[in-house]
């Protein structure tokens, strides 16, 4: 049947169609250097074989020192708009966004985190299942730079190691010049590196890389999904014939079962999937 | 000098008024007064009085008046001094009272050790909430937040449904009865929703 084809989950708008793999910022620091999407991932979006993946959503957690710009980074992707007032952020608040990557829907839940020390204990309870780490820092203040690396190791206290993407992120671009930046862009770089993690220089006042970077995040996080769902079903079918274990991968399919709290229902990625799920069933 | 003036001076007064001007003699070089000092000249005087009006007895007692002027001095001196000093203790006293009562509720601050903190119940911004409360109502408002967005994302779909049904049936005018069945590849573009049942939220 042509329905059982057709992508699922809402719509997607025009500026989140991703049909070429987007490319890094430097490749000095980045974290792959191929200009397409990987072969097997290609095919199965083709068949539109990508499993759950569709349905999922991944986790991207931004940190970094408070007023760095992290909420106003994810305000000007998913909003398109800037605020020039500088309003702390209480604990935490996140961000869904829909993209249609090479034919399949993909979402990315992305946790704005308070960068105030005093919140830390809160935000730092969200840090787990991520798919995907954005450090970001100040380029015109080196202190949040070197700040970085703390924030990535807590990051990385809460998750598997080698299960996350990092990013290293330097905002508010638009105020240095271009020689400047260039001189912090080479420290970044350097310590991006020593963090295995892919850098990039936005700026959310004039909207500089950001449609880009996010993109870059988009399809580096879902080419991963695909290739794990794809991983994960060909083991599972290896050992068709046992019903436990079939039943098992149905619900360990997604990645919530990491997160406890979104198998208490209470994270609005269960939220969102579990009324994706019921859809499956409807027509 | 010859009679002691009255006396203004309550201490050691018992001890003068008991022992009569000779009492002045008996007291603590430190305790004396210049009452004192003219209750000695007076015994004094009247001691080298009764020594008759040999010339030595002129000439002594000019020394005798001589010492008992400088010890005037003195005494008056210490007196003085003693009264600025007993002056500036009762100002710093009160001082510190002063800083006691309004320092009061910092007080108790300084046996806490330095990790507790002090709240004033009088200031409406204290911190009042617990830090699980917070967590609470972050979690609520998240909850709240994605039923929201689930519910504008169904509610694009259900628009887009509508005008796509109601484009069909613009088309079907005059022709025969609309079936949305005939639609079903609408799916496509909202594939959660069937023409023929409501949206799951409604349900």
């Amino acid at each position: 049947m042509r329905s059982s084809l057709t992508p699922l989950g809402p719509p997607v708008s025009r500026d989140r169609i991703i049909t070429c793999f987007p490319k890094w910022y430097t490749p000095e620091a980045c974290l792959q250097l191929k200009e397409h999407f990987h072969g097997q991932v290609s095919v199965a979006c083709q068949r539109r074989n990508t499993g759950t993946v569709g349905l999922r959503l991944s986790k991207v957690v931004v940190l970094g020192d408070l007023y760095v710009g992290k909420t106003s980074l994810i305000h000007r992707f998913c909003k398109n708009a800037f605020d020039r007032d500088y309003k702390a952020t209480i604990g935490v608040d996140f961000e869904i966004e829909r993209f249609e990557i090479a034919g399949i829907p993909y979402s990315l839940q992305i946790w704005d985190t308070a960068g105030q020390e005093k919140f830390k204990c809160i935000a730092s309870a969200y840090y787990r299942g991520a798919q995907v780490i954005i450090t970001a820092f100040d380029l015109s203040d080196m202190q949040t730079l070197e700040h970085t690396r703390q924030w990535l190791e807590d990051a990385l206290r809460e998750n598997e190691p080698g299960s996350c993407f990092v990013f290293l992120v330097g905002t508010k671009k638009d105020l240095l010049s271009g020689a400047a930046c260039e001189q912090v862009e080479a420290e970044a770089v350097r310590l991006a590196k020593e963090m295995q993690a892919e850098y990039w220089s936005v700026s959310a006042k004039t909207g500089e890389n950001v449609k880009a970077f996010f993109s870059r995040v988009a399809s580096l996080a879902f080419e991963q999904s695909v290739l794990q769902d794809l991983e994960r079903r060909s083991s599972a079918r290896l050992q068709v014939g046992d019903g436990d274990l079939i039943s098992a991968y149905r619900w360990n399919g997604g990645k919530s079962n990491r997160d406890p709290g979104e198998q208490e229902g209470l994270h609005p990625g269960l939220l969102l999937a579990g009324t994706c799920h019921s859809s499956l069933h409807f027509p | 000098m010859e009679e002691p003036p009255c006396r203004e001076e309550e201490e050691g007064e018992e001890d003068g008024d008991e022992a009569g001007p000779e009492g002045a003699l008996g007291k603590s070089p430190l305790q004396l007064s210049a009452e004192d000092v003219y209750d000695i000249s007076y015994v004094l005087g009247r001691e080298l009085m009764a020594l008759g009006s040999d010339p030595r007895v002129t000439q002594l007692q000019f020394k005798v008046v001589r010492v008992l002027e400088m010890l005037e001095t003195l005494v008056i001196q210490g007196g003085l001094t003693a009264e600025a000093l007993r002056m500036e203790r009762d100002s710093l006293r009160k001082e510190v009272e002063g800083l006691r009562r309004q320092g009061q509720p910092a007080s108790p601050e300084v046996n806490l050790g330095p990790d507790k903190m002090v709240v004033d119940l009088t200031d409406p911004n204290r911190p009042r909430f617990t830090l699980q409360e917070l967590r609470d109502v972050l979690q609520e408002r998240n909850t709240l937040k994605s039923q929201l967005l689930v519910v504008q994302e169904e509610l694009q779909c259900y628009k887009r449904w509508v005008s796509t049904v109601r484009r069909a049936q613009d088309l079907h005018v005059g022709g025969p009865e609309f079936n949305p069945q005939h639609h079903m590849h609408r799916q496509e573009q909202c594939p959660w929703y069937s023409p023929t049942l409501p949206p799951p939220s409604l349900k």
